[in-house]
């Protein structure tokens, strides 16, 4: 790592220009919220003859000093970013740092957790959705000094959508359309990486974690201690949870 | 004296029945040695280890097994972060990067056997002298707690969230307070505590609640972790070991000194609100390296310099239980991990806090110091081989466990859309150099400065002189007020001038 002093002052005068879109993104959002706030009833009011909270108990005079107080801070801020000549460098992408690859790597992952959370959790078996994850993650960067992200984003991406498409509404949930698409994609990115990874022995060991750990995590939660876990009617867990309790636990109950 | 012995007494009843409760040697090993994993591999942190063991024990089994669980987990954590250190020259957790300074040092030196038994015995010892502190002084501290009323606590909370905003701050401390704001403004989403007006739900009925704190914490911790570790990175050499782990008890005996002053050190820096075993491993470091006779070796492999940090950092555990027991204010990030699992349990931290919760938590500090001891002796190979684990492959893992611990704690997806806007926020402010520890101290105290303020105002009829009347309320406003001009450029510069010294 190169720490010589042009670097250090190079990597300042980055950083600076960097506060400088911050400082302006929290002076927008501190304009905002004080604004929002300014819709909270300030001061004493009378309602049908009761005499409701002076200005000092209204529910608005903390955030608006902290609003306030953050709109000053965000000031300040700005003020010393252009001082320090980060608003000249801030209006070049090379000025605050702009690294296309770092860029994509953050897409890449982002638009990951992004269809994970919020098309796969709700909507299609937990070992399945997790299981894709896994691999996605994994297959796009493990021993990896180019990440392969694009195969994998798009398999996991394609399972949200299909699964937010086939079976949006709550009612649809426990379906299992999107669980089939979703397994037929977890199959065909795992021999995907398993043809195209490094070879070693975290390669043989990545379909055995991407299905063990989360199974292993839904079993101990639904059945250890006893707690809600994503999507109970999916694919695989509501055959385990009917093994589970139509079989397996009448044996030590009775 | 009467109540040093009151106190062993108190303490000598918790500890028989923590350790005559079979179930105890389970959660306790097994949270040590996870704890112990997520410290040495590189990429995981002590409060990510605490935060997801809080969405998965929390409030899954008894207050008293979680403890266990969750304060093993911590102590476990803060120690093993000196595996990495001392082996790869990568600190495992930001406790243990001043551990690196002399730890690798001495590992290239062949040394490293030696320098993984005297961390452990460190480590042990420091865990003891925190947890004495915390028996000692949070009684003490619990009598004068009970005269702080709500003005105190107002200003309680925020000189927490501004210290922590300093000191945490790696760039401008204005980065810290702004982190600290915005935390606070989160804790403001929801019905606030006195009239139970809605605020900023932008009517979403699932904000009307509030905040949660868990997902918050996952996002926070988690989160930037798995997006900033999933990279390539060539694994590091681990330095041989040759030899046995053992203590060294000539050097145990030859710097007992240095390890009374880091205890204390450690044991201070985690009493103060908001700031970590990172800051304390480092102020013991420095203060080491000022006062010791062989101050020219640090940094050389000198083993004094590696004791100040292990002996301060794992201090600094007790030292930061010390203001969440007695003021419910988080003395250290892993702390405020903590302080979600008392809040999902309906355990307020405080004044008001049951002593036998005290009690329990000192035994079961003593129990898992002992555990973390006896582990790092007889089972530090196992750890060494956990070093060799790419961060690509288990982080992903980790999202798995963040992603179902969050959900099971609140029971619903709105939780996990939190986790994700919080985790994605916090990358940001990871990439522009603000502190994470501040937001997540803000939202935790947030609502108890919302209610005590304006409690404090509804009590003086608005009067403002409320905060300046009452001398522990005097001397708060005078230290934020002090903290605040102090990073003002002009008193700098007028303190530099003091020290004869240019700014």
């Amino acid at each position: 790592m190169d720490n010589s002093p042009d670097t250090a002052a190079q990597d300042l005068r980055l950083l600076r220009a960097r506060d400088f879109w911050s400082a302006l993104a929290l002076i927008a959002l501190s304009l905002f919220f004080l604004w929002k706030t300014l819709d909270i009833p300030l001061g004493g009011s009378n309602g049908a003859g009761v005499n409701s909270a002076d200005w000092y108990t209204s529910a608005a005079i903390v955030p608006l000093g902290l609003f306030g107080a953050l709109l000053v801070l965000a000031c300040v801020l700005l003020a010393i970013s252009i001082r320090s000549g980060g608003a000249s460098e801030a209006l070049s992408a090379a000025g605050i740092g702009w690294n296309g690859r770092e860029v994509w790597r953050f897409i890449a992952i982002g638009l990951m957790l992004l269809s994970y959370i919020v098309g796969l959790v709700p909507r299609v078996d937990f070992i399945l959705a997790s299981g894709l994850l896994i691999t996605a993650l994994v297959a796009s960067f493990h021993a990896r000094p180019e990440p392969r992200a694009l195969v994998p984003l798009l398999a996991i991406a394609v399972a949200a959508l299909s699964a937010l498409v086939m079976h949006f509404p709550q009612s649809e949930w426990a379906r299992h359309g999107d669980d089939l698409v979703a397994l037929a994609l977890l199959v065909a990115l795992t021999l995907w990486h398993q043809v195209t990874g490094v070879r070693g022995r975290a390669l043989r060991l990545t379909p055995l974690l991407a299905i063990g750990v989360p199974l292993l995590l839904v079993c101990a939660m639904a059945f250890g201690f006893r707690q809600n876990v994503p999507n109970r009617g999916g694919l695989i867990f509501s055959k385990i949870e009917y093994t589970y309790y139509v079989h397996l636990r009448p044996i030590w109950r009775s | 004296m009467e109540f040093v012995l009151g106190q062993l007494a108190g303490f000598g009843l918790a500890f028989a029945a923590l350790v005559s409760d079979p179930l105890t040697y389970v959660y306790l090993v097994a949270s040590v040695f996870l704890g112990i994993c997520f410290g040495a591999l590189p990429g995981l942190t002590a409060t990510l280890a605490v935060t997801i063991l809080t969405g998965f024990f929390g409030n899954k089994i008894p207050l008293d097994y979680a403890l266990i669980a969750l304060l093993g987990a911590y102590v476990g954590a803060i120690y093993g972060g000196s595996y990495p250190s001392i082996l790869l020259n990568i600190p495992g957790t930001a406790a243990s990067a001043a551990t690196a300074m002399d730890g690798y040092p001495l590992a290239r030196q062949g040394r490293g056997a030696e320098a993984l038994g005297l961390t452990t015995t460190a480590s042990f010892i420091g865990t003891l002298v925190g947890t004495a502190a915390l028996l000692i002084f949070v009684w003490v501290l619990l009598l004068i707690s009970k005269n702080i009323a709500s003005p105190e606590k107002a200003l309680l909370a925020l000189f927490g969230i501004l210290l922590s905003g300093t000191l945490m701050s790696e760039d401008l401390p204005i980065k810290g307070w702004i982190a600290g704001l915005i935390g606070l403004a989160l804790a403001m989403v929801g019905m606030d505590p006195i009239l139970s007006e809605a605020r900023y739900t932008f009517g979403w009925s699932y904000l009307l609640s509030g905040v949660a704190v868990v997902p918050v914490l996952m996002g926070a911790f988690a989160v930037p972790q798995i997006i900033e570790g999933m990279r390539h990175v060539k694994t590091g050499q681990v330095a041989a070991l040759k030899g046995r782990i053992l203590p060294n008890m000539a050097a145990m005996r030859r710097y007992l000194p240095t390890i009374g002053r880091s205890g204390v050190i450690g044991t201070g820096v985690g009493a103060l609100p908001g700031v970590g075993e990172d800051v304390a491993g480092w102020v013991s470091y420095g203060v080491g390296k000022t006062v010791s006779n062989e101050g020219e070796q640090f940094g050389k492999g000198s083993l004094e310099g590696l004791l100040c940090s292990e002996t301060a950092n794992n201090a600094c555990i007790g030292g930061a239980l010390i203001p969440l027991l007695v003021l419910g204010i988080p003395g250290s990030p892993p702390a405020a991990a903590l302080m979600g699992a008392f809040k999902i349990n309906n355990v307020i931290p405080g004044p008001t806090i049951d002593p036998e919760i005290i009690l329990r938590v000192v035994a079961i500090m003593v129990l898992a110091s002992f555990t973390m001891f006896i582990m790092g002796l007889f089972t530090a190979r196992i750890f060494i081989k956990v070093l060799r684990i790419p961060q690509t492959v288990f982080l992903p893992l980790v999202m798995v466990l963040t992603t179902i611990g969050s959900f099971s704690v609140g029971g619903g997806l709105n939780d996990l859309y939190l986790m994700l806007g919080v985790g994605l926020v916090a990358y940001v402010m990871n990439l522009l150099r603000y502190p994470i520890a501040p937001l997540v101290i803000g939202v935790i105290l947030g609502g108890m400065f919302d209610e005590t303020f304006r409690r404090s105002l509804l009590l003086s009829d608005g009067d403002l002189s409320v905060f300046v009347s009452r001398p522990g309320a005097a001397i708060l406003l005078f230290l934020i007020i002090a903290l605040i001009l102090g990073q003002m450029p002009m008193a700098k510069r007028a303190l530099h001038r003091l020290k004869g010294r240019p700014a």
